[in-house]
């Protein structure tokens, strides 16, 4: 079963990362893959069962399900509902610690799951680099995390 | 109940960090505020259960016991038996997470401790910054940056 591991430093403050980081309905903002998305039944972003549907630029449409949130320990989990990659008992798990020399920010974000016989390699990478870290280098680039005088 | 958290990062990978920090015995070889240590009865540094006894260059010396111990994980969990702090239930845990980007390591030290209200500012403050960002500083300038 592939495990999917990567994480970054980025230089904001944590509690104003975590305000980006946690709404499960916001990548459509910020994720260059990530066209439109929505929750689901119009529940609260951060009611823990909910669902978001949302679809790529290529049109093909995903729904993850928000497993865990919280704002202790700043992290959350979510499973994959329904996909056209096959990537099969997806649960994914992203969390946030403050980095106090500098007053930074350490990203988390990982996952386990398992594919077609052959293919981990590749979609495990695919998973890592346009998923994981195209999303953290989008959000390192959002205007509202700048530092003052950047 | 009082808390310390610091955290940094250092432009190494995690493997060669933790080899570093991992021997309980080798705070003289990375922290400049440690002279020295020795493990009591001969023990392996790395038995957990294993006391170390070390003195500070202030003269201070202090007891304290490896709880727990993790090459997967990559962590250190230890109490203090006896110091000059007016402290007791002291439990710290040194933890080391890879960063992914540019492959360095993310590191944290935390403890918690029991004290007299008026004196938790002073010892926050001291074992914050004496102790772990100076062990920090240390290692950040032992591996360039």
């Amino acid at each position: 079963m592939p495990k999917v591991v990567r994480s970054t430093i980025i230089d904001v403050p944590v509690d104003r990362l975590w305000a980006v980081v946690r709404d499960f309905n916001a990548h459509d903002q910020y994720h260059p893959v990530v066209a439109t998305s929505l929750i689901e039944r119009g529940h609260p972003v951060d009611r823990v069962g909910c669902v978001r549907r949302f679809t790529l630029r290529d049109g093909s449409e995903l729904r993850e399900q928000l497993l865990a949130l919280s704002d202790l320990e700043m992290s959350y989990s979510y499973c994959l509902l329904d996909t056209p990659i096959p990537l099969f008992n997806y649960v994914a798990h992203i969390r946030l610690l403050p980095v106090t020399d500098g007053n930074r920010s350490f990203w988390h974000w990982e996952s386990r799951f398992t594919t077609p016989p052959g293919r981990e390699a590749e979609l495990a990478r695919m998973v890592g680099d346009e998923v994981y870290v195209a999303g953290m280098e989008a959000v390192r680039q959002l205007p509202q995390l700048m530092r003052e005088g950047h | 109940m009082a808390r310390v958290y610091v955290s940094s990062v250092i432009n190494a990978p995690a493997a060669r960090v933790w080899a570093r920090v991992r021997d309980f015995n080798g705070l003289p070889n990375w922290h400049p505020a440690i002279a020295e240590s020795r493990i009591e009865n001969g023990e392996p540094a790395d038995k957990v259960g294993c006391i170390r006894a070390f003195s500070l260059r202030n003269g201070d010396r202090l007891r304290e016991q490896l709880l727990g111990l993790s090459d997967y994980d990559m962590f250190c969990t230890y109490s203090i038996l006896d110091s000059p702090m007016p402290l007791t239930n002291y439990v710290a845990t040194l933890r080391l997470t890879p960063v992914t980007d540019q492959d360095r390591t993310f590191i944290e030290w935390s403890a918690d401790f029991d004290c007299q209200p008026d004196r938790e500012a002073e010892l926050v403050s001291g074992i914050g910054g004496n102790v772990f960002q100076g062990g920090f500083d240390a290692l950040k300038r032992a591996f360039g940056g």
